[in-house]
């Protein structure tokens, strides 16, 4: 009886607490700097070395480029950038080998939608999602004698 | 009210009656409606949530919504089941429920009639409603239905025994079945009321009460964590919205009984606040009794099956048979 | 004569109490289960089999869908394996920040198997407390990491992200918030009547039993056997933290639930520790080459998870991708056990005995 009572006390105790609940849909999340959202994507700072490509582990991201239309300089400008979000797993690898921050995560999240083909994100697509980019990139890999530093 | 009663019945009786009847139907239906809302709100803050809050101001309509939805849902009777019984086994269990608030007394003149077997008239009509959930759970055709409709074949056995013992206590130190002579026997001042003389009788009442209710701690038959959602799991829209309809007008009955055996009717709890109407010492104290509820929902775990059947046979039957035999020597004693 | 027969009872997928979609068929005679057989495989996703085909980087983010209550646990396992392998040195910050978000995690991985089983046992409330309390620690991941529930925090040689500022001191802070709150849920839980009635006695078995069916963490302590792997088997830091492996006696559910109360106080001890000991700058990534290679040559290591012995056991041919990957998951291994556990108990002892097992759908399936 007598655990059953404290049990019965702790509850009536959460009657008059502060409520936990956020108010999600009316107020906006706050999210911290380092969430994992959708990614943004800056074609002019993309250089086509298709690491992101590669190291994605679920292979959402498609990319084809196109040899500079500039004919002084070298190298290839992006023609075609695609994510798949039915398959990306926001796991922040691609951003994370990019040598050129040309894809790095922003906070937003909201992706549903009635349809699978509104999944299909192209370059014009993730270059207007440019609110709440994410400011610090990359903590760990620039210090590191590895994949950054080589490229 | 007792006047009216007393009359012959005419024409126009019977259309005062039956309009009676049907605003009483209303209130029940609003109370319904609204110990939903109030038992999600209790329990949300319980649980340091805010409970319903979309629909209309502070989400006053969130049921009306949910009943509305209830009714315009496709009704689905599944193609194995016991097509009569499953229609059936709704009604059997509602209209009991209903038909047994006609012997609660609200205030002194506020009563709908005056039974002299009351009590017996309770026990008798709230064990039929356990025959519709039996056969809802037989009729579903479904294993989970089918345990839950077992469980709850045994549970209210075993519970409507303690139950109705339990108020023997009641009777005998009042000497009558009828609710209002029970209200009229308990005193002025609240020490005065049965829960304190029949403290035993109290407790085994409200034990079995909320089991009678199938509510959380022995809400075994519906038990949602085992069997889903054990008798009801093939019903749909407004058959379902009857089973919930019988539970909650059956918490409405348990507390205005508990409220009228134990905790003094209509009385206030001392002399000199009489002058607040009779009616809103009944709604207080029933709107306690609701709240226990809705209170032992928010914090109490299920109690096992095997569990149930032994504490209802080995200490609430024992205890209450006890408490008729105290009862009756203290009777024999000092009141005769 | 009365013909009885025995009933074919289907509980999962979809049922409420199954943690996911896992399945079992009982045979029930009344209310008493004569047979059980668990069906798994409804999440399989095939992850050693993908995993073989992926470098080990891109491994990382498929053992967080493992043991999706647990993740930081999964994501050590994996680059501790390939870290032993190509005997990495790991600078000490980044080894104390995976221990700090190990520990976080496994009071976040207890707490939702605290409130969930309560779920299971029919109260409501204790879930949403739990929860509430998690919330605490996965908004503590979101800032370190980026993610509430996929951290993908661990790399071989390091980890992704360095403490923000602020965070070792918010995490400091949660240690005795969580310490008032163990005391509301003891208050509220662990000493009513109707719950320990519910789970005395339930689903025993002895040592021997749980040794000869593999069992783990909580599961196998509950009989007394003293084997935690952060004590028998030192990784990471955990040699040089303080902390006691809390045993049981009769190996019923009672017990296992109070070794798990009793882990998550001790979790919270290590972290005290480790808060102290925290070093105050340093590299957060070892010395690692450019593409990750093992050399030639098979490894396992397993640690601690909050639900038993995790494993890795890798073989490799030198590549970049493993030849194959195997994971030891702790919840498979100690659900073998309930075939033989629920013959003769009640239906309502079966959701008892499953929830008293913590099993992660995720990690069974794999």
């Amino acid at each position: 009886m007598k655990g059953l009572m404290k049990g019965l006390g702790v509850t009536f105790k959460a009657m008059t607490s502060k409520k936990v609940t956020y108010k999600y849909p009316d107020v906006p999340l706050a999210l911290p700097d380092r969430f994992r959202g959708i990614q943004y994507f800056e074609p002019d700072k993309c250089i086509v070395c298709n690491q992101c490509a590669r190291i994605c582990p679920t292979e959402c991201i498609t990319l084809t480029g196109k040899p500079n239309p500039d004919p002084e300089k070298k190298g290839k400008v992006i023609d075609t950038f695609d994510i798949n979000f039915e398959l990306c797993i926001l796991c922040d690898l691609c951003t994370e080998v990019c040598p050129t921050e040309a894809i790095v995560m922003t906070n937003n999240f909201e992706l549903a939608s009635y349809s699978r083909d509104d999944l299909f994100k192209n370059k014009e697509w993730l270059y207007e999602n440019n609110e709440n980019i994410r400011k610090e990139n990359n903590s760990a890999m620039t210090t590191r004698g590895g994949i950054k530093k080589d490229v | 009210m007792g006047t009216w009663l007393q009359e012959p019945l005419t024409w126009t009786n019977f259309a005062i009656f039956l309009a009676w009847g049907v605003v009483f139907l209303f209130i029940v239906l609003g109370f319904v409606t609204y110990a939903i809302y109030f038992e999600r709100k209790v329990i949300g803050w319980m649980q340091l949530r805010i409970g319903p809050n979309r629909v209309g101001p502070l989400g006053l309509f969130q049921t009306l919504a949910d009943i509305f939805k209830l009714l315009i849902k496709e009704d689905t009777i599944p193609r194995k089941a016991d097509r009569w019984l499953f229609i059936l086994a709704p009604v059997i269990t509602y209209v009991p429920s209903f038909a047994v608030l006609v012997v609660i007394p609200y205030t002194d003149s506020l009563y709908f009639t005056d039974l002299n077997v009351g009590l017996l008239y309770y026990g008798a009509l709230s064990c039929i409603s356990t025959i519709g959930i039996i056969l809802a759970g037989w009729a579903s055709n479904n294993k989970y239905s089918l345990l839950g409709g077992m469980r709850s074949a045994a549970q209210m056995i075993s519970y409507e025994i303690p139950l109705v013992i339990s108020v023997v206590g009641v009777i005998l130190l009042n000497g009558s079945l009828s609710l209002r002579t029970i209200v009229n026997g308990q005193g002025d001042y609240f020490w005065q009321w049965n829960f304190l003389p029949q403290i035993i009788g109290f407790v085994v009442f409200i034990i079995a009460a909320v089991s009678e209710l199938n509510r959380t701690p022995f809400d075994l038959p519906e038990a949602e964590s085992e069997l889903v959602a054990g008798y009801h799991v093939e019903y749909s829209g407004f058959r379902f919205a009857f089973f919930m309809l019988a539970e909650y007008v059956y918490v409405f009955a348990i507390a205005s009984l508990t409220t009228v055996l134990f905790l003094g009717g209509w009385h206030a709890p001392f002399p000199f606040l009489t002058f607040i109407p009779g009616i809103i010492w009944f709604i207080l104290k029933f709107m306690f009794c609701v709240f226990f509820l809705f209170w032992l929902r928010a914090t109490m775990p299920r109690i096992r099956v095997d569990q149930l059947m032994s504490f209802g046979w080995k200490v609430l039957l024992p205890l209450s048979l006890i408490n008729v035999f105290v009862t009756a020597i203290y009777v024999e004693l000092f009141i005769k | 004569m009365i013909r009885t027969e025995e009933l074919l009872l289907n509980v999962g997928p979809q049922h409420p109490s199954t943690h996911g979609v896992f399945r079992i068929v009982v045979k029930l005679d009344g209310e008493v289960i004569k047979e059980a057989t668990p069906v798994m495989g409804y999440l399989h996703r095939g992850t050693e089999k993908l995993a073989e085909n992926l470098n080990y980087t891109q491994i990382i983010p498929y053992t967080d869908r493992m043991d999706y209550v647990s993740a930081m646990t999964n994501n050590y396992v994996l680059v501790h394996a390939v870290e032993k392998m190509m005997q990495l040195e790991i600078p000490e910050r980044a080894e104390f920040l995976r221990l700090i978000v190990m520990e976080l995690q496994r009071v976040a991985s207890h707490l939702v198997w605290w409130g969930t089983y309560l779920l299971d046992i029919g109260a409501m409330s204790p879930f949403l407390y739990a929860f509430r309390d998690r919330e605490i620690i996965i908004d503590l991941f979101n800032e370190l990491c980026g993610a509430r529930l996929t951290y993908n925090y661990m790399r071989v040689g390091g980890v992704k992200w360095d403490a923000p500022e602020g965070w070792i001191d918010k995490v400091r802070e949660f240690i005795p918030y969580m310490r008032k709150k163990m005391e509301e849920y003891d208050r509220l839980v662990s000493g009513n009547e109707i719950f320990l009635t519910r789970i005395k006695g339930v689903g025993t078995y002895d040592a021997q039993t749980a040794i000869d069916f593999g069992l783990s963490g909580a599961n196998l302590r509950c009989t007394g056997v003293n084997w935690d792997i952060r004590k028998n088997e030192p990784y990471s830091l955990y040699d040089r933290f303080e902390f006691d492996v809390p045993l049981g006696t009769n190996g019923d559910c009672y017990d296992r639930y109070f070794i798990r109360m009793e882990e998550l106080r001790q979790s919270l001890r290590i972290l005290e520790q480790a808060i102290e000991q925290f070093p105050k700058d340093g590299e957060i990534m070892g010395k690692v080459p450019r593409v990750i290679r093992p050399p030639a040559g098979e490894i396992y290591a397993r640690i601690e998870s909050p639900r038993g012995e995790i494993g890795c056991y890798i073989v490799s041919k030198g590549k970049a991708e493993p030849y194959r990957l195997k994971f030891r998951r702790p919840s498979f291994v100690n659900l073998q056990i309930l075939p033989k556990l629920l013959v003769g108990e009640t239906m309502t002892n079966l959701i008892t005995i499953l929830g008293g097992v913590d099993i992660v759908v995720g990690e069974v399936d794999c």
